[in-house]
C-alpha cells in the first residue's frame, strides 16, 4: 500500500532537493491523495518546528570544556579512531595487496627453487665431473698397464687431462719412466712429467732414472730438466756418468755445460 | 707315365727338403710375437695363421756342427733353423741365435708384433695391419713400410723411416731416434695432433701445420713444433736428438 505513495520523497521535496519531473509526480499525486498531503503538512510543521525552535547555544565555557573533552577523548583513543577508516578504505587495496604478495610469494619461491635446483645441478655436474676424473684416473692407471706400447703410450698422454695430477698419477707415471721395457713409453713418460717438476716425487724420480737409464735420448733430455730447475742431487749422478766410458760423448758434452749453471 | 711319377717323387724330395730348412709354428692363442736378433731382422706377411722361419741356404749346419746343438744368450735352438722359439702365455717369444745371418721371418698380416735388434741388426717390416713395436737398440736402422698403425719404434744411431698406409686408429704413434734421422711418409689426409722434436737437428715438412696458439700468440720455436693437421686426431710423435726429421705427403 505504502508502495503508491512517496512519503519516502516527501522530505526531499520539502527540502526542494527534487529533479523537476520527480516534483511533479509528487505534485500531482498529493492533488489526488489525501493521506499523503496529511503527511506532508504535519511534516511542514514538523520542520517549521524545529526552525523556529531556538537552538540553545552553549556558552563559552562549555564549548571549550566540550572541545577540551573531545580532543582528549580522541588523543585517548588513536588507533581506533586511525585503523577503523583505514580498514574501511583500502578494502580493495588490501585485496590488491594479498594478490600481490601471493604472487611475489609465488615468484619467490619459484626462485628460490630455481636457485636449489640450479645448485643441486651443480652439484650433480661436480659430481658427475668428479666422477669422469675418477673414471679417467681409473682409465689412465689401466691404460698404463696395457700390455701394448701405444696404449700404455695412450694411458701416460691422459695426463693432460689433469691440470694438477694427485700422488697416485705421479708415482705410476714415475713408475712408467723408471720401469718400463719399452724406450718410447719411458721418453713419453718423462715428457709427462717434465710439466711438473716442483713436485719432489718428480725430482726424486728424475735423479733415479739419470743413473737408471741407458737411453741416451732419455738420459740427455732428463740432465737438461735438472739442469733447468737446478737440482743439486743431480750433481753425484752426473759426475758418474761423465766418468763412464760408455756415455755418449754428446750427453758427456751436455753434462759439462749443465754442471756449472747448477752450482 | 713313370716320368710324371719322377716328377712328383722330386717334388716330395723337394719340399720335404725344404721343410728341414723351414720352421712353422701354429699362432692359436698368440696375442704377440716378439722377436729378438743381433743381426738383420726381416718380417714379411703371408696368408696362413701360422709364424714361420725361412732357413737360409748357409745356415745349414756345418760339417763341424753335425750332432751339436747351437747355443746363444736366450736358449738353445729348438727349430733346426738357429732361433729359439718359446711361448710365454699369450706371447711367442722368438730369439735369433746366430750372430751375423739375417732372418726371415712370416707372420699373418693382423699380427701384433714386437722386434728388437740388439747390436748392428736392421728391422725391415713390411704390409702388417696390427699393432707393431720396433726397437734397434744399438747401431741397426728401421724400416717400416706399408703399415697402419699403432707403432712405437726407436733407434740409437740409425734412421728410422716408416710409411703409413692409412692411419685411423686412436692410440698414439711415438718414433725417435738418437744420432739418426726420422722419416716418415703419410697420406695428406691423415688427422693427427703432431709433436715433432728435435734438439740439434733440423724439421721438414710438406704439411700445412696448423699451429698450436697460446693465448692468440703463435708458437716460434724451431726445435719443438706442436700442431695439428686435417683438424687433429692420432697423437703422432716424432723425435730425434741429433738428426733430422721429415714428414712427408704420400
Amino acid at each position: 500500500m505504502k508502495n503508491n505513495h512517496f512519503s519516502d520523497l516527501l522530505p526531499d521535496y520539502l527540502d526542494n532537493m527534487l529533479s523537476d519531473s520527480d516534483k511533479q509526480k509528487i505534485e500531482q499525486h498529493l492533488s489526488s491523495c489525501i493521506q499523503c498531503k496529511l503527511e506532508l503538512d504535519e511534516m511542514k510543521l514538523l520542520f517549521n518546528a524545529f526552525k523556529s525552535d531556538n537552538v540553545s547555544v552553549p556558552s563559552e565555557r562549555l564549548s571549550a570544556k566540550f572541545e577540551a573533552a573531545l580532543s582528549q577523548e580522541k588523543s585517548a583513543i588513536p588507533k581506533v579512531v586511525s585503523i577503523a577508516p583505514k580498514k574501511e578504505k583500502s578494502n580493495w587495496a588490501s585485496n590488491l595487496l594479498k594478490v600481490a604478495a601471493s604472487v611475489a610469494l609465488l615468484v619467490a619461491s619459484f626462485q628460490v627453487g630455481r636457485v636449489i635446483q640450479s645448485q643441486k645441478n651443480n652439484q650433480e655436474l661436480i659430481v658427475l665431473q668428479d666422477e669422469s676424473l675418477q673414471f679417467k684416473q681409473a682409465a689412465m692407471l689401466s691404460l698404463m698397464e696395457n700390455q701394448s706400447a701405444s696404449k700404455r703410450i695412450q694411458g701416460v698422454n691422459y695426463i693432460e687431462e689433469f691440470p694438477n695430477p694427485d700422488e697416485a698419477i705421479v708415482k705410476a707415471l714415475a713408475n712408467r719412466l723408471l720401469n718400463d721395457e719399452n724406450d718410447n713409453v719411458r721418453l713419453n713418460a718423462f715428457e709427462a712429467l717434465s710439466n711438473f717438476t716442483a713436485s719432489e716425487t718428480v725430482k726424486a724420480a728424475f735423479i733415479n732414472a739419470l743413473e737408471k737409464e741407458k737411453n741416451p735420448s732419455i738420459q740427455v733430455a732428463i740432465i737438461k730438466a735438472l739442469v733447468k730447475i737446478q737440482e743439486k742431487k743431480a750433481i753425484v749422478p752426473m759426475q758418474k756418468l761423465l766418468e763412464q766410458e760408455d756415455t755418449q760423448p754428446f750427453i758427456k758434452k751436455e753434462i759439462t755445460e749443465g754442471l756449472p749453471k747448477i752450482i | 707315365m713313370k716320368q710324371l711319377t719322377l716328377i712328383l717323387f722330386a717334388l716330395v724330395i723337394g719340399t720335404s727338403a725344404k721343410s728341414q730348412t723351414d720352421y712353422a709354428q701354429s699362432l692359436s692363442g698368440i696375442e704377440w710375437v716378439k722377436i729378438e736378433s743381433k743381426s738383420d731382422i726381416i718380417l714379411k706377411t703371408h696368408s696362413s695363421d701360422e709364424l714361420l722361419i725361412k732357413g737360409n741356404r748357409n745356415s745349414e749346419t756345418s760339417e763341424r756342427a753335425k750332432g751339436l746343438k747351437l747355443v746363444g744368450e736366450g736358449g738353445s735352438d729348438n727349430t733346426h733353423v738357429g732361433f729359439y722359439v718359446v711361448q710365454d702365455g699369450n706371447t711367442l717369444i722368438v730369439k735369433s741365435l746366430r750372430k751375423n745371418d739375417e732372418g726371415k721371418i712370416y707372420l699373418p698380416k693382423n699380427q701384433n708384433i714386437s722386434v728388437k735388434s740388439t747390436w748392428h741388426g736392421d728391422i725391415e717390416i713390411d704390409g702388417f695391419s696390427g699393432e707393431i713395436e720396433a726397437d734397434a737398440e744399438l747401431n741397426g736402422s728401421v724400416d717400416i713400410l706399408n703399415i697402419n698403425g699403432p707403432l712405437t719404434a726407436n733407434a740409437l744411431n740409425g734412421d728410422v723411416t716408416v710409411t703409413f698406409g692409412k692411419v685411423k686408429q686412436d692410440s698414439p704413434i711415438s718414433i725417435y731416434t738418437t744420432n739418426g734421422a726420422v722419416d716418415v711418409t703419410m697420406p695428406s689426409n691423415t688427422p693427427s695432433d703432431l709433436a715433432m722434436n728435435t734438439t740439434n737437428g733440423d724439421i721438414y715438412t710438406d704439411f700445412e701445420l696448423k699451429r698450436e696458439e697460446k693465448n692468440g700468440l703463435k708458437s716460434v720455436s724451431g726445435r719443438k713444433v706442436k700442431a695439428t693437421i686435417n683438424n687433429g686426431g692420432v697423437n703422432i710423435s716424432l723425435k730425434s736428438t741429433n738428426g733430422n726429421i721429415y714428414l712427408r705427403k704420400k
